[in-house]
């Protein structure tokens, strides 16, 4: 395919637009400070843009394109609602300095986002700056380093991660200054109790885990784990990543956790948009609210001579969190976009949003059991089975399997498994994560697939493994190009385009 | 809510294969004393058609900046957005696709972000743009924590980094919040009263890590003196600049006069100010930062049968590979947003973007001198080398002069006694291509109301 580069056609003022009212503007600007040649951007008129992105987009595949099994993303449908709602004017422009008689609609939606993040995880206090759920992370362990600083408590230096925990999880402690102490699992995939009480001391700060698990197992002894770290002086953290699998059935609260960040582009439908934007607020107990990033937002009774507000009672306003706070985690409120894009997800929902739960357990198990259990005539087929990368009868709302039978058997690896499946139409599941299982497949479906879509990608998935593995070992072969040599690409480095100017 | 749960009412059937009897069987690993017995305290369900009343219901308590003349700039901007770019970057194939982990079905958003990346590179005159940033504020710490990476041992003033003192202490917070457990120390570099950066102040960073700097500054001032910072603070000390992206139409980009990296707020193309977010940082380097820097990636490759395709790359900085050795631990970034740049870059062209800086140099120029006539208000520095924003010292209170003004429906301006308490009766005034003679009228006349009524 041609890049957007090749359109250089018009010589002519690029975008139409009214002309400058001071024709000699530019005269204001100082002669050294002045540009010398424009960006050898494209020149490209409407009609060729829109075919060129419309070109692209169709080598492009999403949840709309088809199922996404992609373990740990929790690649739900995003109800298109929310996109019309982020088009209104009262959130599309709006500045984030404008005084808060002129936002009271943000403030209110905000308001009601974090209590009932509050409310479904347990927590005291919640923001919603945090912009992603990596920089959730690293706001929640800066809160808890300053809460130690504030204990006096310097000395904690280290925080223990399992090491099934998201590559994130580290790097985000790590960018706080921590060093890091990784615990093996125990031998049925979950967190080895001795393993923490071996590793917890004097110098833990705080431990951050996943419940359920990367291997979408639940950490059955989590209270235990939380009365070690605490009774070691340490905080517990949760990272949210996995929270779709527990609404309304328990909560990080519960649990014994003093910090949690939500993914509202997982739990809540923020689009991933190819990678972004997300929103990751955090929430905390009591004993951190006053470490947390300022603003949040607040209320009161609507008094007789205040201006109109939304209507609900109550004038909404942003308060400080006060001089204990960490200040500012990003320069404004958070994406705000992406919370009332979550709001309006979860106004669908209601109390009840266990359904949504309840349904993404039921469909991961159920696709488990399906890929598992082939039919008597498909099994007839299949070369060879993967194994089930934890040995429990039960899942959450993931499960991983281990390709590693079939590697031994013909050289079949999970990648080469991974990208057959593409050719079938579907996103592979993640691959090679958590690095604990050998060749591991990690599949999420969430609540919004189907059981016939789930039936035929076990039947696809059998048929994979039943294919002649020349044909798997070099998929993909229908997809807009045949596997990618990232090696290449590395070693090239080709960053961007080497414009020839014509 | 069945609308969004395809399986609803088929429970038993799935379960009955699974050898179940009820949903409860599936959590029977939760440990009781953690389990949530009760239902969630929250309202019931509602239905497409309700929520989107309440959206506008609510929403609409708020006012958009398009409904009045608007002066709040301050960092983000009330710009145009081709209709063309939303329709077009939300299409579902974009819009729900996850980090294209898979290349072969990810090409269309992979060769799009390379595009980006080479108009970002084209743009501010470095050969080297990541897929972003979260925004501004974090595309600038993020910035620095790379410089100190790169810098760090041969520095004689290692982990030490120097600050322009004119930039916003929200922006400064998140710096603070991105260097502080990492043991890197922040000097600030002053100003002189003109509102130039005191270059021989910023002597003082030779041999230090990095130096960020704005231009244009947060007060709108451009500065031609920063042109020879290098003289300055040497040449082996990392320059970091901010920019103002609509800016580099008409300013020269500072790839060309020194920088090592370049950030700033991509917002002013793809997307309206959105309440502060999603909007998404530009991050631009020389290939010396290229193995330390944060952020993801894309490079050109070949498939398997030799034809070009696109792919992520040096994924080996990154936290799902290095983890705690990462270069950060940026993850979900602004994909989305930066693709909405891409189109708007692209759809502008480079004239289109030079048109659209000398409007708003124009519709600042038009601002101040109108503005200026006001007798008792006058420039804060004295300098008319300004771009899009300008700050006015007024005989009183700035956020009074904007709850007056407001009164007249005129949403004056920032009051930037918010950011530094000594400016408290300094008025940051900010234009943008849109602002019309009207706009000016009606700004001049509320504020000149203003003054007459408090110097009466």
């Amino acid at each position: 395919m041609s890049t957007i580069f090749d359109f250089n056609g018009s010589k002519g003022s690029g975008w139409s637009q009214p002309e400058p009212a001071l024709p000699n503007a530019i005269d204001s600007i100082p002669e050294q400070l002045r540009r010398r040649k424009l960006p050898a951007w494209p020149r490209a008129s409407e009609p060729e843009l829109v075919r060129h992105y419309t070109g692209l987009s169709q080598m492009n595949f999403g949840i709309d394109t088809g199922f996404y099994p992609l373990g740990s993303c929790t690649m739900k449908h995003n109800p298109r609602i929310n996109e019309k709602i982020v088009q209104l004017p009262g959130i599309d422009r709006i500045h984030p300095l404008q005084d808060e008689s002129q936002v009271q609609g943000l403030l209110a939606i905000y308001y009601e986002m974090q209590e009932m993040l509050g409310i479904c995880s347990g927590m005291d206090s919640v923001t919603l700056q945090p912009v992603a759920g990596a920089q959730g992370e690293f706001t929640a362990i800066r809160c808890i380093q300053e809460y130690h600083k504030s204990n006096g408590d310097e000395e904690r230096d280290k925080v223990i991660v399992p090491d099934s925990a998201h590559g994130t999880n580290p790097a985000s402690a790590s960018m706080c200054g921590y060093q890091i102490i990784e615990i093996p699992s125990g031998e049925d995939g979950r967190l080895d109790i001795e393993a923490l009480q071996a590793a917890v001391g004097k110098d833990t700060a705080a431990m951050m885990i996943t419940n359920p698990s990367t291997l979408g197992l639940f950490e059955t002894q989590i209270t235990e784990a939380a009365r070690i770290v605490h009774e070691a002086g340490g905080q517990m953290y949760y990272d949210g990543a996995n929270f779709n699998a527990i609404i309304g059935k328990t909560d990080p609260g519960r649990m014994g956790f003093d910090a949690v960040h939500y993914n509202l582009h997982k739990t809540f439908s923020q689009p991933h948009g190819g990678g972004g934007p997300g929103s990751g607020p955090i929430g905390v107990k009591n004993h951190l609210s006053s470490f947390l990033p300022t603003p949040i937002a607040s209320r009161r009774d609507i008094k007789k001579d205040d201006p109109k507000g939304v209507g609900d009672g109550h004038w909404y306003f942003w308060k400080e969190v006060g001089e204990k706070s960490i200040g500012k985690i990003q320069q404004w409120n958070g994406n705000a976009g992406a919370v009332v894009r979550a709001w309006a997800f979860y106004r669908r929902y209601g109390r009840d949003l266990v359904k949504m739960s309840e349904h993404a357990v039921l469909n991961s198990n159920y696709l488990r059991h399906r890929i598992m259990n082939p039919d008597p005539e498909a099994a007839e087929k299949i070369l060879c089975m993967p194994k089930e990368g934890a040995q429990s009868d039960l899942v959450m709302h993931e499960f991983t399997l281990s390709l590693s039978p079939v590697k031994d058997l013909n050289g079949v690896t999970g990648k080469d498994v991974a990208k057959r499946l593409l050719d079938y139409g579907y996103m592979s599941p993640t691959l090679y994560f958590p690095q604990i299982v050998p060749e591991c497949l990690m599949i999420e479906p969430t609540e919004t697939e189907s059981k016939e879509v789930l039936d035929k990608f076990a039947a696809d998935f059998h048929s994979v493994l039943s294919e002649d593995p020349e044909i798997v070992t070099t998929a993909p072969h229908s997809t807009p190009v045949k596997r990618v040599d990232e090696v290449w690409a590395a070693r090239n480095l080709v960053l961007r385009h080497p414009i020839e100017e014509k | 809510m069945v609308d969004q749960i395809p399986n609803l009412g088929r429970e038993s059937e799935m379960l009955e294969e699974l050898g179940l009897s009820s949903i409860s069987d599936l959590f029977s690993n939760i440990p009781e004393e953690v389990r949530r017995n009760n239902p969630l305290p929250l309202p019931p369900p509602q239905t497409e058609e309700e929520i989107l009343e309440d959206a506008r219901r609510i929403l609409g308590a708020n006012v958009d900046l398009d409904s009045r003349p608007s002066f709040l700039s301050a960092g983000l901007v009330r710009n145009f957005v081709p209709a063309m770019v939303p329709m077009m970057a939300t299409r579902g194939e974009f819009l729900t696709s996850y980090t294209p982990y898979q290349p072969e079905v990810s090409q269309g958003m992979l060769q799009a972000m390379w595009e980006f990346q080479t108009m970002v590179s084209e743009l501010v005159g470095l050969p080297v743009a990541n897929v972003s940033m979260y925004d501004a504020s974090t595309s600038a710490a993020e910035a620095i924590t790379c410089a100190v990476r790169v810098k760090g041992r041969k520095a004689t003033q290692p982990d030490m980094v120097y600050v322009s003192d004119l930039v916003p202490p929200h922006r400064m917070s998140v710096i603070e919040n991105y260097t502080k457990g990492v043991g890197i120390s922040i000097q600030k570099i002053s100003h002189k009263s003109d509102g130039s950066l005191d270059l021989r102040d910023a002597e003082r960073a030779k041999g230090s890590c990095a130096v960020y700097i704005e231009q244009p500054n947060s007060l709108g001032v451009l500065d031609s003196g920063i042109l020879q910072i290098r003289q300055s603070i040497g040449e082996f000390t990392s320059l970091i600049v901010g920019v103002d992206v609509v800016s580099l139409g008409v300013i020269e980009p500072p790839g060309n006069w020194g920088a090592d990296i370049v950030v700033g707020e991509g917002q002013p193309f793809g997307i309206g100010p959105t309440g502060g977010g999603p909007i998404y940082g530009i991050f631009a380097c020389s290939s010396d930062y290229l193995r330390l820097m944060p952020g993801r990636i894309v490079g050109q490759s070949i498939d398997s049968a030799g034809k070009t395709a696109y792919t992520l790359t040096l994924s080996t900085r990154e936290q799902h590979i290095r983890r705690h050795r990462a270069t950060s631990n940026i993850c979900s970034n602004e994909t989305l947003i930066a693709l909405m740049g891409a189109m708007h870059m692209a759809m502008l062209g480079p004239e289109g973007l030079e048109k659209l800086a000398l409007r708003t140099l124009s519709s600042t120029q038009s601002t101040m001198s109108s503005i200026l006539s006001i007798d008792g208000v006058e420039l804060h520095n004295q300098n008319t080398d300004v771009f899009r924003e300008f700050a006015v010292k007024l005989p009183g209170s700035a956020s009074e002069a904007l709850i007056s003004m407001d009164k007249s429906g005129v949403l004056g301006g920032f009051d930037l006694g918010q950011w530094w308490e000594s400016m408290s009766d300094t008025l940051l005034i900010g234009c943008d291509e849109r602002t019309t003679d009207a706009d000016i009228n009606a700004l001049t006349n509320a504020l000149r109301d203003w003054v007459m009524e408090e110097t009466s």
